[in-house]
């Protein structure tokens, strides 16, 4: 039998769009058993990202709640609430991304919580926290972004941020999470203590601002400032050339960088010793820099005859750190590390068929995370876990869904 | 030491992690040692690449004052050691046996030519975890290739995602802060604490192969889902979401000189109401007090000239009032929408910085000095996040060599004088 690194572990899963997911599916995925509690007023919305009307469509859901199963649970019903208290009961780890009022509401806070099950790890994963003058504030990933200082801190320098494409911070808060889960399990099997841990989305991202926030506090220097951001360009490292170049195709770039002489002097073996490598400007890290525009240009005029991944082929076999902007469909269709990796493994599901999977980045040797199952169908498991886990008999589930109460 | 707590306190109060990263894993360590686990990073005699990276405290290239470093390594004492001199390898060993966990960022094969591997280290300690942080893994046909922060976005095609839609010509754009290494130091410590999650349980140790490209590869929300189930490739737009179909622009200037993140406009007839309320208050609704604009369902999936014209007044209101006031009155009526800060911006909000007390206090003893630092990524109510500085190069060579493997004075004068530790 496969041995997983959390099992034995039950987590009470009421989270709901992307950064409560992610991180239950990390937990899920080394083998706790995750239990989606879903009620049809307030489904999540991933589970309408589809053209279908059925809520078990949805690629983006599946992606990210295989592993688990689902419950339906009506928290406004008195049965529904004695459920959810006999569930708790039985379970370690208790895990929500409402707004940071919700489960005070419900009656559920940290203290409520620990009557039921006095060693529980209850994960509060809000915008703002649960404590402070803002915590009633809503943030969706962007918004985290944009208080955090992170989506000033993408951008060509003079236009406007470009930020971030996604919702970076959903996916940060979701492995903090995951993160602070296990911590605190660690702890409570040497003490036999729980806690609670209040993670606001916004705190994520700052505590990622580290050098940003010294040379303020340290230097009185602004972010915001001449050649800052950075581009694609090296802060930190007197760097060059350090950039995006463009390939041969249509909006096809590779990434090119230099940070040692003996790097630049490969460089210019790979690209076959072009005269212009030769110019004195170009000699030492210091000529390059202070030359970098004229410098990147020139490189383009070798990248733009090639694909990216004959850039990424040719001057990593050189001893170049260099690599192609990958597509989404290069990653899934081409890109033969990740094949070799097995990063992309495959399960079926009843309505969306074999898919595939984004995988967990790190390999245990002993306890390996494993793709066990797809994500839940709405309500799939509501019988099995009432009646096995909770022995609620047959009849008396039945009974429930017809009062409304699961 | 400052703001150290009793070990029955701290979360991971009970483990000792050998520390052997450069910048690819260094935020691992910080994590682990920030809740409170002993932390003890090795460099080379020389020092971390690490302490080479600017900033630098008052802008001096001194290899105790990189700002880079001081952030990262927060939590960590600090030792050398030659990797090369065979006595080196030994005293690694040694210090093996004693401790939990051993992080390292070595090319894939590097350790094992030096029979330091997981397969020496867990001969002489098979409860250790070991956890080995690489660009792309350890086997693969790319297994040998190299990466840089920019590099490990570009492949793990975060950056595909990011970038402008308005500037013709304009590549994607890599978001500064070290997110390719923090994205893989990230899943670095998550596999790190699933093996001493297994641990707890079998008193067994394990190899934890962490891949930053694979890290980068799985963070890029709905890129991978909407090629998997639809085919389709998500495209870069100006400080925003990624779309298969273009959205509309959300970074709206204010009148003094910010930008607010506009989104999540028409979620609820309810909410529009109250802000178009807002904006008829302040004598700027035009007409979006009409009835054409209320159904939400229409307006949420179909671009068109309606949103279009609904932005651009609501666009317009943005534009008359200072950020602070937009930020807060439409937080009050719950729509998520922020200010474009930067990160030092954040030191002034009284939520974070005096509410929840974020930022940390550090002492510099060597300096006279005392830092505010980034804080705690969250709050864990039993066992608080503690913080200290960065270590000097080999400052802690004596206590660790001395009082952990007990060498004499003699010996540690030796073992230094001829350039081991």
């Amino acid at each position: 039998m496969r041995r997983h690194a959390l099992e034995g572990v039950r987590v009470v899963d009421f989270s709901w769009i992307v950064a409560g997911p992610t991180c239950t599916r990390i937990l899920a995925d080394f083998g706790a058993e995750v239990i989606r509690i879903e009620f049809e007023q307030t489904m999540d919305y991933t589970r309408g990202f589809s053209a279908s009307p059925s809520p078990n469509a949805s690629g983006m859901f599946n992606n990210l709640n295989r592993n688990k199963l689902g419950v339906t649970l009506n928290v406004m019903h008195p049965s529904g609430m004695e459920l959810l208290h006999e569930l708790i009961s039985v379970s370690d780890i208790v895990v929500e991304n409402f707004s940071a009022t919700v489960l005070e509401r419900w009656g559920l806070d940290y203290e409520a919580q620990r009557k039921i099950r006095p060693d529980v790890i209850y994960l509060s994963l809000s915008g703002f926290g649960h404590t402070g003058r803002d915590r009633s504030y809503v943030t969706w990933g962007p918004t985290a972004q944009a208080l955090s200082g992170l989506t000033l801190m993408s951008g060509l320098p003079g236009e406007e941020p470009a930020g971030w494409g996604f919702s970076y911070m959903d996916h940060t808060a979701g492995y903090y999470g995951a993160m602070a889960c296990m911590t605190a399990l660690h702890h409570r099997r040497r003490t036999g203590q729980g806690q609670w841990l209040d993670l606001s989305q916004v705190e994520a991202g700052m505590a990622l601002t580290g050098p940003a926030i010294l040379d303020k506090t340290v230097n009185d220097r602004p972010f915001r400032r001449e050649g800052s951001p950075p581009g694609n360009r090296a802060p930190g490292y007197a760097a060059a050339p350090h950039n995006t170049y463009r390939c041969k195709g249509e909006d096809r770039w590779c990434a090119i960088t230099i940070f040692s002489e003996e790097e630049w002097a490969a460089f210019v073996r790979a690209i076959g010793a072009p005269e212009w490598t030769d110019d004195d400007r170009f000699a030492t890290s210091e000529g390059r820099l202070s030359n970098q525009d004229e410098l990147d240009a020139l490189i383009e005029t070798w990248t733009s005859t090639r694909a990216p991944s004959e850039v990424l082929h040719e001057l990593q076999a050189a001893g170049v750190i260099a690599g192609a902007v990958q597509t989404p469909k290069e990653k899934i269709e081409q890109d033969p590390q990740l094949r070799h990796r097995g990063f992309l493994p495959q399960i079926g599901h009843a309505e969306l068929g074999v898919n595939k999977f984004e995988g967990e980045p790190m390999r245990l040797s002993r306890t390996p995370w494993e793709l066990r199952r797809a994500s839940p169908l709405f309500g799939e498991h509501t019988q099995q876990i009432y009646t096995e886990l909770l022995g609620v008999p047959q009849e008396t589930v039945a009974e429930l869904m017809v009062e409304g109460a699961i | 030491m400052p703001n150290e707590m009793p070990k029955e306190e701290s979360a991971l109060g009970d483990l000792t992690v050998l520390d052997l990263c450069d910048e690819k894993g260094h935020l691992v360590g910080k994590l682990l040692g920030e809740m409170g686990a002993r932390v003890i990073k090795i460099e080379p005699p020389e020092g971390d690449s690490a302490r080479d990276v600017a900033p630098f405290r008052a802008d001096v290239r001194d290899r105790s004052q990189s700002l880079y470093f001081w952030a990262f390594n927060t939590a960590k004492e600090g030792i050398t050691l030659n990797l090369e001199d065979p006595r080196g390898r030994d005293l690694l060993r040694k210090l093996a046996a004693g401790a939990d966990v051993l992080l390292e960022s070595f090319d894939p094969g590097r350790l094992d030519s030096l029979a330091l591997g997981y397969a020496d280290l867990s001969a002489v300690n098979p409860s250790l975890v070991m956890t080995s942080i690489t660009a792309f893994g350890q086997d693969g046909p790319y297994r040998d290739y190299k990466t840089s922060d920019l590099v490990a976005m570009a492949m793990g095609g975060v950056m595909y995602s990011c970038g402008y839609d308005d500037l013709p010509g304009s590549p994607p754009i890599r978001p500064s802060g070290w997110h390719g290494y923090n994205i893989g130091a990230h899943y670095a410590t998550l596999g790190t604490l699933a093996a001493l999650s297994w641990r707890d349980v079998s008193g067994e140790g394990q190899h934890v192969d962490a891949s930053i490209h694979e890290a980068c590869s799985c963070t890029t929300e709905a890129a991978m889902p909407t090629y998997i189930y639809q085919k389709e490739l998500v495209h870069r737009q100006t400080g925003r979401h990624h779309g298969v179909q273009p959205t509309p622009k959300t970074l709206c200037p204010t009148s003094d000189g910010k930008l607010i993140n506009v989104f999540a406009v028409f979620t609820s007839l309810n909410q529009w109401l109250s802000l178009v309320t807002w904006m008829d208050s302040k004598g700027m609704a035009e007409d979006l007090m009409d009835e054409h604009y209320r159904n939400m369902a229409r307006m949420r999936v179909r671009a068109g000239p309606e949103v279009d014209h609904a932005f651009e007044v609501v666009r317009r209101f943005i534009a008359a009032h200072p950020a602070e006031e937009i930020y807060r009155g439409a937080q009050g009526r719950k729509f998520p929408w922020g200010i474009i800060r930067a990160p030092e911006d954040t030191l002034e909000d009284p939520h974070f910085a005096e509410d929840r007390g974020f930022f940390a206090q550090v002492e510099h003893p060597e300096l006279g000095e005392t830092h505010t630092y980034a804080g705690r990524p969250y709050i864990a109510n039993a066992t608080p996040w503690r913080t200290f500085r960065s270590p000097l190069l080999g400052e802690h060579n004596r206590s660790v060599y001395g009082n952990d493997l007990g060498l004499s004075s003699e010996e540690i004068a030796r073992l230094t004088s001829d350039g081991v530790i």
